[in-house]
């Protein structure tokens, strides 16, 4: 195979895509670096050690239950018939629909002190005993690990759907027990599509700030946002920023080491794929209550809270009349940034699992920085590169469109990757030496290959800018606000009535998403 | 049958071109919303609760036919954002939920004098900056509230006493990121030191144990349940409570009134004339209707704040301003004591 390595013009629009989402990392550095570094010390002696212990233990934490929970529930649902599963099959995916800081407030309210779990605790107990408040580890793990799961259960479920059962049986017919072959066999050939769904909750729970801000969980993102909104100091908050990075990028090289050490193609043309086997009344009964636990828990009982909370305010005459506007304004901004997103992506994605040179595997890591550089910074750095340099465009939605793009470009850019790994070379190649050339084997050849994965990808794209906070505060246009700018600021006036309807219409904009999402066979694995 | 889509070998360029720059001339054309009101408009940066200032700012448009552009913050984000948008910005006026900021941002150079001839009379000295470059608007005190059948309120005289070993497990504090307890402690440094500051905190954070509460609102809900008998709060949660639950067990407590004493904790919600404001006039008229008696009136009726302008008085709800004695520490000196006693409370770690 010939691999190209001088500069097309392909390579240069990489180049410049690159150059684009990294800037905001360039000033961030540029800040850190510069001025007096005698901060560093005192935050290294300071706050630095309590920090690190907490965000690596949370992201630990929450892979392993995400890990547990979605693997398992990704494993029964293609593998058994019980009454109830296509319920189960897409009602797992719902919980995409609540943001993050949406889950912390609910559970701040159900676990606080005197509050209704603690209450009913007491009173079946007929005893004084506190429960483990919400404001600490346990809560944050908890309302994380609620939050994220999805994202295994969706990665995994598409990865054992289409796995070649051959392997399967190949191990079982050499003499391996059930158990030996989930663990030996199958897992192992999920490990792909494990990686990449670590890959977004350990990203996701290092850079979220608003649900551990509303469980005061002392977390970097939460530190560097306290550094930059409740004090004045840009540069501790960019010191701090740059250590993120530079734990993301190791977490980053890690996962792409992984995924060489397992690359598998599909070797025949004939798929056998996994036909569920029905299971017991007791099995299924245990499975159904489980699963209603883990539902209730991550969707139900917060989706019952929002509608309640609603009704009260609907009933209280508090709900104004611009909601449609704030629709508007959260479907346009979410839906142009996921498009642009994909328009950005695709040549990155396509030159690194192409023609991975130096240069275009470089562009593309550049791409996924921007998941981990917090927020809040990337966002103040795009307010002072654009003030200072386009203000032309300062206080347009294209900043705050940039942003996003620069933030969640990154979620995106990993399923549009793996789909663009699934598609064997040869097939590309085969159509090259049939005389096709360029856009036109892209356009025929590949696209509708990883089309399905490219629709999850915005999707998913759509789905997180929805439920952006901290870049919406700081970047959008005056009188421009959106649900979650909404929900912010009636939550943080402890109006949690006026800030469940706009809370229950995010959820509601997005179900569709995620059930489209959950329709969709993701081509991760 | 699928299409068959011919396209030029290099031309895969143009798409992504004119996608981008339909994204650029989108953005552009619709929301430079700023400039398609400019004259006739004011632009207005808020770090209150919009429930509070929307009806006063509305009330103004509907009188004066201003425009009135509204962005909600936070009051030290958005000092950070006039920092960064230096004289770019495109706000005319900054309002606050407390005087802090606003010194703050006076002495990062963001705000300049108010020129109206009326402001010294109508707003009394402690309630403005020394240069006029930001005024107070309405006034909330930082009060204990106690359940009326668990404890004798002659038992308190000081917010002080609240950190004797007496009220171990019986007192609900707010969290550390709480302004107005940031603001309170601040004022307690000032009026008594550092040595005293730091007993003050380190008691309260004791005798609070697990009673640390995010809300202001559920310290209330707390102390009216019996499951603690004192708390601290801004006085206006009281009154709300209590309009909605007149027979609720609680009632405000207003300490420090001794001879000598510190006087009870009083902070602003004001507002400051930006450096770079583009519109001058509108942004005057908002101020003068802000002060104005109808202005005050609204911040009076519909946060029982107590107004700053003494023509207007508190609501009837509300104990009057005549029947307390507020601490005489300026409020300028919240600024400068904002880092030092983050630092504290960080240090003496209270939740």
């Amino acid at each position: 195979m010939v691999r190209h390595t001088q500069l097309t013009p392909l390579s240069l629009v990489g180049l410049s895509i690159a150059a684009l989402l990294t800037f905001p990392l360039v000033y961030v550095t540029y800040s850190a670096l510069t001025g007096d570094l005698s901060q560093a010390g005192q935050l290294w002696n300071t706050r630095l050690p309590e920090l690190l212990t907490n965000t690596i233990s949370l992201a630990l934490g929450v892979s392993i239950v995400t890990l547990t929970l979605g693997v398992s529930t990704a494993w029964i649902i293609t593998r058994y018939q019980f009454w109830g599963r296509a319920f189960w099959d897409w009602g797992f995916v719902l919980p995409l629909a609540i943001p993050s800081f949406v889950l912390a407030y609910v559970y701040t309210y159900l676990l606080d002190t005197a509050g209704p779990v603690e209450q009913s605790w007491q009173w079946i107990t007929n005893s004084d005993t506190r429960i483990p408040s919400p404001y600490s580890f346990t809560g944050a793990l908890v309302v994380m690990s609620l939050n994220t799961f999805p994202y295994v259960y969706l990665l995994a479920r598409a990865a054992f759907q289409n796995f070649n059962l051959s392997f399967e049986e190949a191990a079982q017919a050499t003499g391996a027990t059930r158990s030996e072959t989930f663990w030996r066999v199958s897992l192992p050939l999920i490990r792909p599509a494990l990686m990449a769904s670590m890959f977004l909750v350990v990203l996701y729970v290092v850079s979220d700030f608003g649900a551990v801000s509303l469980l005061r969980f002392q977390t970097f993102t939460y530190a560097i946002y306290q550094q930059i909104t409740g004090r004045f100091d840009y540069q501790s908050a960019a010191l701090l920023s740059l250590l993120l990075v530079a734990f993301a990028l190791v977490f980053l090289f890690a996962e792409r080491w992984f995924r060489k050490q397992s690359r598998f193609y599909q070797t025949s043309g004939r798929v056998r794929t996994a036909t569920p086997k029905p299971c017991s009344i007791a099995r299924a009964l245990t499975i159904n209550l489980s699963f209603l636990m883990i539902f209730t828990a991550a969707f139900g009982l917060p989706v019952f809270l929002l509608i309640q909370w609603t009704l009260t305010a609907w009933i209280n005459g508090e709900i104004g009349t611009s909601f449609g506007t704030y629709i508007g304004n959260s479907v346009f901004l979410s839906a142009t940034a996921a498009t642009a997103a994909l328009a950005l992506g695709t040549p990155l994605a396509y030159l690194a699992s192409r023609i991975p040179s130096t240069l275009h595997v470089a562009c593309l890591q550049g791409a996924y920085i921007g998941y981990v550089l917090p927020g809040p910074v990337a966002a103040l750095a795009l307010l002072i590169l654009f003030t200072d340099m386009i203000p032309i465009l300062y206080g347009t939605v294209i900043v705050l469109i940039l942003a996003y793009l620069i933030h969640y470009l990154p979620a995106g850019l990993q399923a549009m990757e793996s789909a663009l790994q699934q598609v064997n070379p040869n097939l590309e190649e085969a159509a090259r030496n049939l005389g096709s050339k360029g856009i036109r084997t892209f356009m025929q050849i590949t696209f509708p290959l990883v089309r399905k994965g490219f629709s999850a990808a915005w999707l998913l794209m759509f789905l997180l800018c929805m439920k952006e906070l901290p870049a919406t505060l700081l970047l959008r246009p005056i009188g421009f606000d959106t649900l979650a700018v909404r929900i912010w600021l009636e939550a943080s006036e402890e109006l949690y009535q006026l800030a469940a309807p706009p809370a229950l219409l995010i959820v509601m904009l997005s179900i569709p998403a995620v059930f489209l999402l959950s329709k969709k066979n993701w081509q991760a694995g | 049958m699928k299409m068959i889509i011919q396209i030029d070998r290099k031309s895969y360029i143009v798409p992504y071109l004119s996608i981008l720059l339909a994204f650029i001339l989108l953005g552009l054309g619709s929301f430079k919303v700023g400039d398609l009101y400019a004259g006739e408009s004011v632009i207005v940066y808020s770090g209150r609760a919009e429930r509070l200032i929307k009806p006063v700012l509305d009330h103004f448009e509907k009188t004066t036919g201003t425009t009135v552009q509204l962005l909600t913050a936070g009051s030290t984000e958005l000092v950070n954002r006039l920092r960064a948008e230096k004289t770019r910005t495109p706000a005319d006026v900054f309002i606050t939920n407390e005087a802090g900021a606003l010194e703050l941002a006076r002495k990062l150079h963001l705000l300049q004098p108010i020129t109206l001839p009326d402001i010294e009379k109508t707003i009394p000295q402690p309630f403005r900056a020394p240069d006029n470059s930001w005024i107070g608007l309405s006034g909330r005190m930082w009060v204990t509230v106690y359940n009326t059948t668990m404890v004798d309120p002659s038992s308190i005289h000081s917010l002080l006493d609240l950190a004797t070993p007496t009220w171990k497990g019986k007192l609900a504090i707010p969290t550390a990121n709480s302004e107005y307890l940031q603001a309170g402690a601040s004022m307690v440094l000032a009026a008594k030191g550092e040595k005293t500051a730091d007993a003050f905190l380190q008691g309260i954070r004791d005798n609070a144990g697990n009673e640390v509460y995010g809300k202001n609102r559920q310290i209330v809900d707390a102390v009216a349940k019996g499951k603690v008998s004192v708390g601290i709060v801004n006085h206006y949660y009281i009154f709300r409570h209590l309009s909605k639950d007149p027979q609720a067990p609680i009632a405000p407590l207003i300490t420090d009134q001794d001879e000598g004493g510190m006087g009870s904790i009083m902070n602003v919600a004001g507002i400051g004339l930006t450096a770079h404001a583009k519109h001058l006039p509108a942004a005057n008229q908002l101020i003068t209707f802000l002060m104005s008696p109808t202005g005050q009136r609204m911040f009076a009726e519909i946060n029982k704040e107590y107004p700053v302008n003494p023509a207007v008085s508190a609501d009837p709800a509300v104990p009057p301003a005549s029947s307390f004695r507020a601490s005489t520490i300026p409020l300028t000196r919240l600024a400068e004591l904002r880092d030092p006693i983050i630092q504290e409370i960080q240090r003496l770690g209270l939740r």
